[in-house]
């Protein structure tokens, strides 16, 4: 049983569809990378794996849980960093991450302890105290990623985490990723498709709400009939060329 | 229980780290600051009179100035009854529309919290920003103690000041109640505020509708009319009809605004 199931999931609109029939799953301990144009329907998908959409048609598995049926099970094992970071600009990254963690229903006595932690693997311990609204877009989107990390939940997804953030210190959440490989499991979205190559084993390339591709990363060359050294980026142009 | 209690203070943080609480503070305390001192004027006024021709000789509704109970404070409460209908909309707006506005709405709707608890939650911070507003109005009735005297007995018939003061927190926790649903249908919060005031208000003023129809209508519309559901309770009177039918007005806002959260999943 894998860890993410999802089948033939559809989510319509009056006039059009966002994602249609899409059918995928991702093991325990796997990273799988999500990669589309803008408007693919990525971020709809992420919503629906995480409760906050309902599915037209189709379900969505989390750890054996039916996502629709038992949202709270899902809720409680799942850590989600959105597009847009969920920041309370009036409150200080200290007391956002604790509010969060009491939200995630952290044991109260190993808070203080689990808000150091996160705080330390994504580097914003030096603005524990500073009001949100007052950081840069890197260390706002740090903190993004600090709550989706709180309570260490076994499935982590990720949309578009290294937005916004500079060269080193995206190095920094691709290490930090791939030192969660194996013990969580992960869905990060994303545009840099480097990144995409470094961190994860598979892909799921989706435009227009279709899947255009979905396998390894090493087998996708082959399966869609290029050369072997062809690169990501232009199998993903090609395949969402339409 | 305890997550509606981290919401709960997490309100209360955010509204005491931000100015709108305090310029709401500042509106109370400015205008029942300013009537208080009509009343008290008027008060004295009367109370000059009466020593001239004696009570018996002034007209029957300066009967309420013979003492500083019903000629101060229970018009007082009247008057911050009014003040709390037009500033609890911008205390309330904010409760759901600048969550979804800033897409924290997002986060509270992937967590493990469940819609009963959030709603729970952030009403209890509306009611303790509420309280906090009309617990600067206490002042009135001190100072009254504090500097009044009377020729019987004591300065104030405290029993009526605290039901009548019972009666404006209740009309505040009400006003919070409806103003938390309207927030709960808008991303925007002027159009909560804005919303809320324009139900809040007609349905204060409802009496002024039932002259103009026949019964049973008239009836009905005397009975819903906020506005004589509060005038007995204000004057201390015990109505526990009156109770009711608050405490109803707030459990169907409370229900309303917990089936909006809910929707979110059947979008």
């Amino acid at each position: 049983m894998a860890m993410i199931e999802v089948q033939n999931l559809t989510k319509r609109y009056r006039d059009r569809s966002a994602i249609e029939g899409l059918t995928f799953s991702v093991n325990e301990g796997e990273i799988l990378g999500f990669l589309g144009p803008n408007g693919a329907g990525k971020s709809t998908t992420m919503k629906i794996l995480t409760g906050f959409l309902p599915p037209s048609q189709g379900t969505a598995k989390v750890a054996g849980f039916d996502v629709f049926e038992q949202p709270l099970e899902v809720k409680r094992r799942i850590g989600y960093l959105p597009e847009t970071p969920p920041l309370y600009p009036e409150m200080t990254v200290r007391g956002y991450l604790k509010f969060v963690a009491e939200l995630k229903k952290v044991p109260g006595h190993g808070r203080k302890a689990e808000v150091e932690r996160v705080a330390g693997l994504t580097g914003v311990t030096e603005v524990m105290d500073r009001v949100i609204q007052n950081l840069s877009k890197g260390y706002k989107q740090r903190v993004g990623i600090a709550q989706a990390l709180l309570g260490s939940p076994p499935v982590l997804i990720l949309d578009e985490p290294t937005e916004g953030l500079d060269p080193s210190q995206r190095a920094d959440v691709r290490s930090l990723i791939r030192g969660l490989a194996g013990k969580h499991t992960l869905i990060l979205s994303t545009h840099i498709l480097p990144e995409v190559t470094m961190t994860c084993e598979k892909v799921l390339i989706i435009n227009q709400g279709k899947m255009v591709a979905y396998d390894e990363i090493k087998k996708l060359a082959s399966v869609h009939g290029q050369a072997e050294n062809v690169s990501l980026e232009e199998i993903f142009i090609k395949l969402t060329a339409a | 229980m305890r997550t509606a209690l981290a919401i709960a203070r997490k309100e209360l943080s955010i509204y005491f780290t931000t100015p709108w609480a305090y310029v709401v503070f500042t509106a109370m305390v400015a205008l029942s600051s300013f009537f208080f001192m009509g009343l008290l004027q008027t008060f004295q006024e009367v109370q000059e009179m009466a020593q001239a021709v004696g009570w018996n000789k002034l007209p029957e509704d300066l009967a309420a100035y013979r003492n500083l109970t019903d000629g101060v404070v229970v018009q007082l409460w009247g008057v911050v009854l009014i003040v709390t209908l037009f500033v609890a909309p911008f205390l309330s707006m904010r409760l759901f529309a600048e969550e979804k506005r800033n897409k924290t709405f997002e986060l509270l709707m992937t967590t493990p919290v469940r819609p009963f608890e959030l709603v729970l939650g952030k009403y209890l911070g509306g009611l303790g920003i509420i309280s906090a507003t009309l617990g600067l109005t206490i002042v009135f009735p001190l100072l009254l103690s504090a500097f009044g005297s009377s020729s019987s007995g004591a300065v104030l018939e405290w029993p009526t000041v605290l039901l009548g003061y019972g009666a404006v927190l209740l009309w505040g926790a009400t006003c919070m109640a409806v103003g938390m649903f309207i927030s709960a249908l808008t991303e925007s919060q002027m159009v909560a505020a804005l919303l809320t005031f324009a139900v809040m208000l007609p349905w204060m003023l409802l009496r002024g509708l039932a002259a103009g129809v026949e019964e049973p209508l008239r009836s009905l519309i005397n009975y819903l009319a906020f506005d004589s559901q509060l005038s007995n309770l204000i004057k201390g009177v015990l109505d526990l009809k009156a109770l009711v039918f608050f405490l109803s007005v707030i459990l169907f806002s409370l229900l309303l605004t917990h089936r909006t959260v809910e929707a979110q999943r059947w979008a």
